[in-house]
């Protein structure tokens, strides 16, 4: 396992995660915190998926530490967690995927033999699905603070009691 | 029943001053329950009873007056949409003020004021920023340094096109389409003459600053909430712009014959 690339990995999801909050229009102060979190989901996603978790299973679980973590940090800097998860997890956003399903939906348009075909479509509805449960399992993971708490706002969730 | 033609001022103003703060929260980018949460912790903060109804595009709310029983309706169209998170940030914290310090409706339209006044960030740094942020998505699918460099290059330009395509009133949809089929063309030249290793990846990721984030998270935070009318709104409305790139990215792959 080479650490020097998760490192690096960690690093570029920080940037893309940095160059989307300020698209968002994020305060200032929230900048770092956003940095760091979608350093930690993305690396935590990557590194289930180089033990071989299936991609849909390691976006769960990187979008609901992403979510988990973003409370306390609501708390500490005084703004609304959304502010912090929806910039983190779109560096998760399987780009690769939809990608890949639009070409095929491409190739699918052209005059191809039946065999062909049925290659490029089922490969093309594997990817589509793939897209769809990932982009499920990212909203799912955000909200889950707010699911298992049963409350309707941050501000009333208490982190150590 | 006696329905007075004439309500009391500060109902009308409250109610105004509220579908104010529901709009600018409905076009920065907050789901439908956290308008709905704060609309209604303004109102209880302010000795109000309020029901609202909130669509993409327009906000319907009812106030009604504890005190003299008096009930208030009105509409607003909701400006052009935008992620704007300082501004869903300010009204959240000021939802909170209203209700610990007591505010008056005076101290919440200053505050609305100052909030709206408020700049973003510089077209250069959000644009240098949206770029690294692209190259970044580059390196993440496995491109190496010279493809991130086509990357940057290309979504510098598109996201200059698509703010250009804006500014002069072109339909947001077709403003992505341009952006979109600018990217693709830049890293389709690199594709052309060889320039990098991964120069298909390049032609992937410099569109990605387009993808419709907001939209598609809300949409299904809003279904999961049970606003399922306002998500699949928002989600037509990400299919639209994810069709808009793909459009795009489908004009220069015909035109360079891929």
């Amino acid at each position: 396992m080479d650490i020097l690339h998760f490192i690096e990995m960690a690093f570029w999801l920080a940037i893309a995660a940095i160059g989307f909050a300020i698209l968002f229009n994020v305060p200032k102060r929230t900048l770092i915190i956003i940095a760091l979190l979608a350093a930690v989901g993305g690396s935590s996603k990557l590194l289930l998926m180089h033990y071989g978790v299936h991609i849909i299973i390691g976006s769960l679980i990187g979008a609901t530490l992403i979510g988990i973590l973003s409370i306390p940090a609501a708390h500490g800097k005084h703004a609304p967690p959304l502010v912090f998860s929806i910039p983190a997890v779109i560096p998760m956003i399987p780009g690769a995927f939809a990608y890949k399903t639009m070409l095929g939906f491409i190739e699918l348009t052209s005059e191809i033999s039946t065999e062909t075909y049925d290659l490029v479509l089922n490969q093309t509805i594997n990817n589509a699905t793939i897209a769809v449960f990932v982009i499920i399992s990212l909203t799912a993971g955000v909200s889950f603070p707010m699911l298992i708490t049963r409350k309707t706002s941050a501000k009333k969730i208490k982190i150590i009691s | 029943m006696n329905i007075p033609l004439h309500p009391n001022k500060p109902l009308q103003e409250t109610a105004d001053c509220l579908l104010e703060i529901g709009c600018l929260l409905m076009a920065s980018g907050a789901s439908t329950n956290r308008i709905r949460i704060t609309m209604e912790r303004i109102a209880d903060g302010l000795g109000y009873e309020t029901e609202t109804l909130t669509t993409q595009r327009t906000i319907f709310v009812l106030v009604k007056d504890l005190k003299t029983q008096e009930v208030y309706n009105s509409f607003k169209k909701t400006p052009p949409h935008g992620a704007n998170f300082t501004l869903v940030s300010g009204i959240s914290k000021m939802s909170w003020q209203v209700i610990e310090e007591k505010w008056e409706l005076n101290q919440i339209k200053e505050e609305l004021n100052r909030l709206t006044k408020l700049n973003r960030y510089p077209l250069l740094i959000t644009m240098i920023f949206v770029s690294f942020a692209d190259a970044g998505f580059c390196r993440l699918f496995g491109g190496e340094y010279i493809d991130l460099c086509t990357t940057f290059v290309a979504t510098f330009i598109a996201f200059l096109v698509r703010h250009y395509a804006l500014s002069i009133k072109f339909n947001p949809y077709l403003s992505i389409v341009f952006a979109s089929f600018t990217a693709c063309l830049i890293t389709s030249f690199a594709r052309f003459f060889g320039i990098g290793n991964h120069p298909d990846l390049a032609f992937a990721t410099a569109v990605l600053f387009l993808i419709p984030g907001v939209p598609l998270i809300n949409s299904f935070s809003d279904i999961l909430d049970g606003h399922i009318m306002n998500g699949m709104v928002r989600g037509t409305n990400a299919m639209v712009i994810a069709f808009c790139i793909s459009l795009g990215m489908l004009v220069t792959m015909l035109i360079f014959n891929f």
